[in-house]
Protein backbone atom coordinates (compact mmCIF):
# COMPACT_ATOMS: atom_id res chain seq x y z
CA UNK A 1 0.00 0.00 0.00
CA UNK A 2 1.44 3.36 -1.14
CA UNK A 3 0.99 6.56 1.20
CA UNK A 4 -0.57 9.08 0.18
CA UNK A 5 2.26 12.01 -0.36
CA UNK A 6 2.10 14.88 1.59
CA UNK A 7 1.03 18.43 0.02
CA UNK A 8 3.93 20.85 0.55
CA UNK A 9 2.52 23.21 3.88
CA UNK A 10 4.17 26.35 1.80
CA UNK A 11 2.22 26.02 -1.15
CA UNK A 12 -0.72 25.65 1.23
CA UNK A 13 0.41 29.15 2.79
CA UNK A 14 0.19 30.81 -0.56
CA UNK A 15 3.79 31.63 -0.13
CA UNK A 16 5.50 32.13 -3.67
CA UNK A 17 9.01 32.96 -2.57
CA UNK A 18 10.04 32.12 0.73
CA UNK A 19 11.50 34.90 3.10
CA UNK A 20 14.45 34.35 5.00
CA UNK A 21 13.68 37.13 7.31
CA UNK A 22 10.62 34.78 8.99
CA UNK A 23 12.11 32.79 10.97
CA UNK A 24 8.80 31.85 12.92
CA UNK A 25 7.99 29.26 9.62
CA UNK A 26 11.57 28.33 9.08
CA UNK A 27 12.02 26.81 12.58
CA UNK A 28 9.19 24.47 11.80
CA UNK A 29 11.35 23.14 9.08
CA UNK A 30 14.21 22.70 11.17
CA UNK A 31 14.45 20.05 13.67
CA UNK A 32 14.99 20.59 17.68
CA UNK A 33 18.91 20.67 17.68
CA UNK A 34 18.30 23.22 14.48
CA UNK A 35 19.38 20.93 10.90
CA UNK A 36 17.16 21.62 8.22
CA UNK A 37 14.28 18.70 7.93
CA UNK A 38 14.40 16.79 4.66
CA UNK A 39 11.56 16.99 2.49
CA UNK A 40 10.66 13.75 2.87
CA UNK A 41 9.85 14.60 6.21
CA UNK A 42 8.62 18.58 6.08
CA UNK A 43 6.85 17.44 2.42
CA UNK A 44 7.51 20.61 1.31
CA UNK A 45 7.60 20.32 -2.93
CA UNK A 46 10.84 20.68 -4.81
CA UNK A 47 10.97 24.31 -5.18
CA UNK A 48 10.24 25.37 -2.00
CA UNK A 49 12.28 22.67 -0.18
CA UNK A 50 15.00 24.83 -2.17
CA UNK A 51 13.87 27.64 -1.22
CA UNK A 52 14.16 26.68 2.05
CA UNK A 53 16.96 25.46 2.20
CA UNK A 54 18.80 28.83 1.23
CA UNK A 55 16.36 30.65 3.31
CA UNK A 56 17.01 28.92 6.47
CA UNK A 57 20.97 29.61 5.68
CA UNK A 58 20.82 32.86 5.40
CA UNK A 59 18.47 33.30 8.83
CA UNK A 60 21.14 31.51 10.25
CA UNK A 61 24.10 33.97 8.80
CA UNK A 62 21.83 36.63 10.51
CA UNK A 63 21.63 35.34 14.22
CA UNK A 64 17.51 34.87 13.47
CA UNK A 65 18.47 31.04 13.72
CA UNK A 66 20.95 29.17 15.54
CA UNK A 67 23.44 27.31 13.54
CA UNK A 68 23.02 24.32 16.45
CA UNK A 69 20.10 24.58 18.77
CA UNK A 70 20.57 23.98 22.52
CA UNK A 71 24.58 24.15 22.65
CA UNK A 72 25.92 26.09 25.36
CA UNK A 73 29.53 26.53 25.88
CA UNK B 1 20.48 48.80 -15.34
CA UNK B 2 19.74 49.17 -12.09
CA UNK B 3 18.29 46.20 -10.09
CA UNK B 4 16.77 45.78 -7.15
CA UNK B 5 18.80 44.28 -3.54
CA UNK B 6 17.95 43.90 -0.09
CA UNK B 7 20.34 44.51 2.67
CA UNK B 8 20.00 43.72 6.47
CA UNK B 9 22.12 45.29 9.06
CA UNK B 10 22.74 43.75 12.63
CA UNK B 11 24.32 46.75 14.45
CA UNK B 12 25.62 47.06 18.40
CA UNK B 13 22.85 47.32 20.14
CA UNK B 14 24.92 49.93 22.49
CA UNK B 15 24.02 52.61 19.62
CA UNK B 16 21.48 55.27 19.50
CA UNK B 17 18.82 55.11 17.24
CA UNK B 18 20.26 58.79 15.45
CA UNK B 19 23.66 57.28 15.30
CA UNK B 20 22.19 54.26 13.37
CA UNK B 21 20.33 56.78 11.43
CA UNK B 22 23.81 58.64 10.99
CA UNK B 23 25.65 54.81 9.80
CA UNK B 24 22.72 54.84 7.20
CA UNK B 25 23.11 57.96 5.58
CA UNK B 26 26.97 57.17 5.27
CA UNK B 27 26.46 53.75 3.74
CA UNK B 28 23.63 54.68 1.69
CA UNK B 29 25.24 57.65 -0.10
CA UNK B 30 27.63 55.47 -2.36
CA UNK B 31 24.30 53.90 -3.35
CA UNK B 32 23.06 56.80 -5.34
CA UNK B 33 24.42 57.09 -9.41
CA UNK B 34 22.65 59.27 -12.05
CA UNK B 35 20.42 55.83 -13.17
CA UNK B 36 19.25 55.71 -9.26
CA UNK B 37 18.62 58.87 -8.04
CA UNK B 38 16.86 57.79 -5.64
CA UNK B 39 18.08 54.41 -4.73
CA UNK B 40 16.38 53.63 -1.20
CA UNK B 41 13.00 52.13 -1.84
CA UNK B 42 12.22 51.07 2.18
CA UNK B 43 13.65 51.18 5.18
CA UNK B 44 12.46 48.85 8.25
CA UNK B 45 13.86 49.30 11.86
CA UNK B 46 13.08 46.03 13.81
CA UNK B 47 14.97 47.46 16.57
CA UNK B 48 16.44 45.01 18.88
CA UNK B 49 16.39 41.56 19.18
CA UNK B 50 18.45 38.96 20.81
CA UNK B 51 20.61 36.97 18.59
CA UNK B 52 20.18 33.15 18.22
CA UNK B 53 24.33 33.10 19.25
CA UNK B 54 26.61 35.44 20.36
CA UNK B 55 27.90 37.51 17.52
CA UNK B 56 31.20 39.48 18.50
CA UNK B 57 30.63 38.34 22.46
CA UNK B 58 26.94 40.37 22.25
CA UNK B 59 23.82 38.62 22.82
CA UNK B 60 21.49 41.49 21.50
CA UNK B 61 21.64 43.30 18.05
CA UNK B 62 19.90 46.14 16.76
CA UNK B 63 18.85 45.08 13.13
CA UNK B 64 17.81 47.53 9.85
CA UNK B 65 16.58 45.87 6.88
CA UNK B 66 16.42 48.33 3.45
CA UNK B 67 15.50 47.57 0.04
CA UNK B 68 17.17 49.68 -2.22
CA UNK B 69 17.67 49.83 -6.21
CA UNK B 70 21.48 50.92 -7.92
CA UNK B 71 24.01 49.53 -10.29
CA UNK B 72 25.40 45.73 -9.87
CA UNK B 73 29.41 47.97 -9.76
CA UNK B 74 28.58 50.16 -6.64
CA UNK B 75 28.03 47.16 -4.06
CA UNK B 76 31.43 46.26 -4.04
CA UNK B 77 32.45 49.60 -2.10
CA UNK B 78 29.08 49.57 -0.24
CA UNK B 79 30.21 46.01 1.08
CA UNK B 80 33.75 47.45 1.36
CA UNK B 81 32.73 50.44 4.09
CA UNK B 82 30.34 48.20 5.84
CA UNK B 83 32.98 46.05 6.84
CA UNK B 84 35.25 48.82 7.91
CA UNK B 85 32.60 49.73 10.10
CA UNK B 86 33.06 48.41 13.83
CA UNK B 87 29.50 49.38 14.42
CA UNK B 88 28.24 46.43 12.51
CA UNK B 89 28.02 43.19 13.60
CA UNK B 90 26.84 41.55 10.46
CA UNK B 91 25.44 42.60 7.48
CA UNK B 92 24.08 40.26 4.56
CA UNK B 93 22.89 41.64 1.20
CA UNK B 94 20.70 39.87 -1.34
CA UNK B 95 18.76 40.03 -4.52
CA UNK B 96 15.45 41.04 -3.56
CA UNK B 97 13.01 38.42 -5.17
CA UNK B 98 9.82 39.75 -3.78
CA UNK B 99 9.38 37.08 -1.10
CA UNK B 100 5.94 37.43 0.80
CA UNK B 101 7.08 39.37 4.21
CA UNK B 102 6.43 37.57 7.50
CA UNK B 103 4.58 40.22 8.46
CA UNK B 104 2.13 40.89 6.26
CA UNK B 105 1.23 37.36 5.31
CA UNK B 106 -0.93 36.35 8.93
CA UNK B 107 -3.69 38.69 8.10
CA UNK B 108 -3.75 38.35 4.22
CA UNK B 109 -3.68 35.25 4.14
CA UNK B 110 -7.13 34.54 2.16
CA UNK B 111 -6.41 37.11 -0.43
CA UNK B 112 -2.84 35.23 -1.64
CA UNK B 113 -3.86 31.77 -0.81
CA UNK B 114 -5.85 31.51 -4.28
CA UNK B 115 -2.66 32.42 -6.77
CA UNK B 116 -0.24 30.42 -4.87
CA UNK B 117 -2.13 27.25 -4.74
CA UNK B 118 -3.43 27.37 -8.47
CA UNK B 119 -0.45 26.04 -10.04
CA UNK B 120 -0.52 23.02 -7.39
CA UNK B 121 -3.71 22.49 -7.33
CA UNK B 122 -4.54 19.18 -9.12
CA UNK B 123 -4.13 15.95 -6.78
Amino acid sequence: MRRHRKTCPICEMGVRVVDYKDERTLVRFTTERGKILPSRLSGACARHQRQLSVAIKRARQLALLPFIRGYAR
Amino acid sequence: MTNRYEVVYIFDSALEEAQVNEHLERFHALLQTPESPQPIRQVNHWGKRTLAYPIKRRDVGYYVVVQFETLARQLAEFERLIKLDESVLRHLVVVDEGATPAAVRAPSEEDTADEGLAEEAEE
